[in-house]
């Protein structure tokens, strides 16, 4: 798809180009923006950047390990 | 005294009974009465062996108001008539500890769920708030992209969203049952259909017969207070790892605390959108609107898909978390009500059971004295 939009036109943005969705772009940018903020905002903010949740594919009707991305905030 | 009066009741025991004398107080239960009556006529019998044993009637009378002796006597009667009882242990009373031991429980019960109800009310509060204000969101992407849910797609996976934890009563599985109609509906030649399933309980249910079907299954999402953080890195696992034409999302949206509404919310991929733009089709007034910067019309779309998924399934996270609390406080409260009910009927039989135990011990004092007397 990013192959297809690069051919035809304008050069496709550098987020794109290295494999991010538009999803990944912006939780980055916003997790740089909370980085700005001064104390105690700042650890406020840190409360709302937390990942948890374990996941898991399916082949064939069965599942195979789930995978925990509990990691700290997305960076 | 105690041994005595054991192998005295041994004796009893053997001979055949005599007809039960229907003089009663007021008994109303079953189990009560056939119990009562047994225990009479067995402490008839044995009082009547003491006189002819030829015992003297000062000691009978002593015998009979010593607090110990007649504990022996209601003891070994209680113990031939309640075979299969906790009594064998030698409580004093017919049965009221079985009724007693239901009561404490079902007390107990009550307390929990009373207490499930208060937890969960508090939560709802506070993420009421935040689904409200999330609604904003995506209304938007409404205006904007549509939500088509008759468009005919080849390739559509439902991601159905549901509960890591029970007693929230029926939202779960009214949730599955869309799902599988949904599936039904969309299933058909050269097309296809898969699920995405967020949350235990939707897993469990789904297992059950549509395992073939199901392409991720995703857990313990509501460990931490959700954010669009987490919501979104979900998006985008989902995104990477699914091929789809058209997303449909299926979840409880909540009205107020007693109406929880199963929703659709559809998502089109892009390559879709394009079509249905293209072609007049539903979403035809899009190129009316004119695009900034540097990107194509597919780039812009294809960025709005993305984040049109993300809001909707955040909304869609927080819409069924409202509705799992929502739910859980009228089933806790209906459950504490039941319980309470049961409460007040054990209650009753209770207190039955003990005052026809007590009737029963007067009516052999009385009778035992009667027979010495008269």
């Amino acid at each position: 798809m990013a192959s297809a939009v690069a051919g035809s036109s304008a050069a496709v943005p550098f987020w794109r180009a290295a494999g991010m969705t538009y999803i990944t772009y912006s939780n980055v940018c916003a997790s740089l923006v909370r980085g700005c903020l001064k104390e105690p905002y700042k650890s406020e903010a840190a409360t709302r950047e937390k990942v948890h949740f374990a996941i898991s594919k399916w082949a064939n009707g069965k599942p195979e390990k789930p995978t925990i991305r509990s990691d700290s905030p997305e960076e | 005294m105690a041994m005595t009066a054991l192998r005295r009741e041994g004796r009893r025991f053997l001979l055949s009974p005599i007809p039960p004398n229907p003089s009663t107080a007021a008994r109303s239960t079953m189990l009560s009465e056939s119990t009562a009556y047994e225990m009479r006529w067995f402490l008839i019998v044995s009082l009547g062996d003491d006189l002819i044993s030829g015992e003297v009637p000062k000691s009978n009378i002593h015998r009979k108001n010593h607090g110990r002796s007649r504990r022996s006597f209601v003891f070994v009667c209680s113990f031939f008539v309640n075979a299969g009882d906790l009594s064998l242990l030698g409580i004093r009373s017919i049965s009221t500890q079985v009724v007693r031991n239901r009561m404490k429980s079902v007390k107990n019960i009550q307390k929990i769920t009373k207490a499930m109800k208060m937890v969960a009310a508090s939560k709802l509060r506070a993420v009421q708030l935040r689904t409200e204000n999330s609604r904003g969101l995506w209304q938007p992407f409404t205006a904007l992209l549509g939500d088509t849910p008759s468009v005919d797609v080849k390739k559509n996976v439902i991601v159905t969203i549901t509960s890591d934890k029970g007693l929230c009563g029926g939202i779960n599985s009214t949730s599955v049952k869309i799902s599988k109609s949904l599936y039904k509906l969309t299933s058909g030649p050269e097309k296809e259909t898969k699920y995405v399933l967020l949350g235990e309980k939707g897993k469990v249910q789904m297992v059950r017969d549509s395992k073939n079907s199901i392409e991720m299954t995703i857990t313990e999402v509501q460990k931490n207070p959700v954010n669009y953080t987490q919501v979104s890195v979900l998006a985008d696992d989902i995104l990477k790892n699914v091929e789809y034409d058209a997303l449909r999302i299926i979840f409880n949206k909540f009205h107020s605390v007693v109406s929880f509404i199963p929703t659709i919310s559809t998502i089109l991929s892009p390559e879709v959108v394009e079509r249905e733009s293209e072609s007049g089709g539903k979403l035809g007034d899009l190129d009316s609107y004119e695009i900034e910067g540097g990107e194509t019309k597919a780039e812009v779309l294809q960025n709005l898909a993305e984040f049109q998924f993300s809001c909707v399934l955040y909304n869609a996270v927080l819409e069924n978390a409202c509705s799992e609390l929502g739910a859980r406080m009228s089933a806790m409260d209906s459950s504490s009500r039941n319980a309470g009910e049961m409460l007040d009927r054990l209650t009753l039989t209770y207190n039955r059971t003990r005052q026809a135990s007590i009737t029963t011990e007067l009516i052999e004092i009385i009778s035992g004295a009667s027979a010495l007397t008269g």
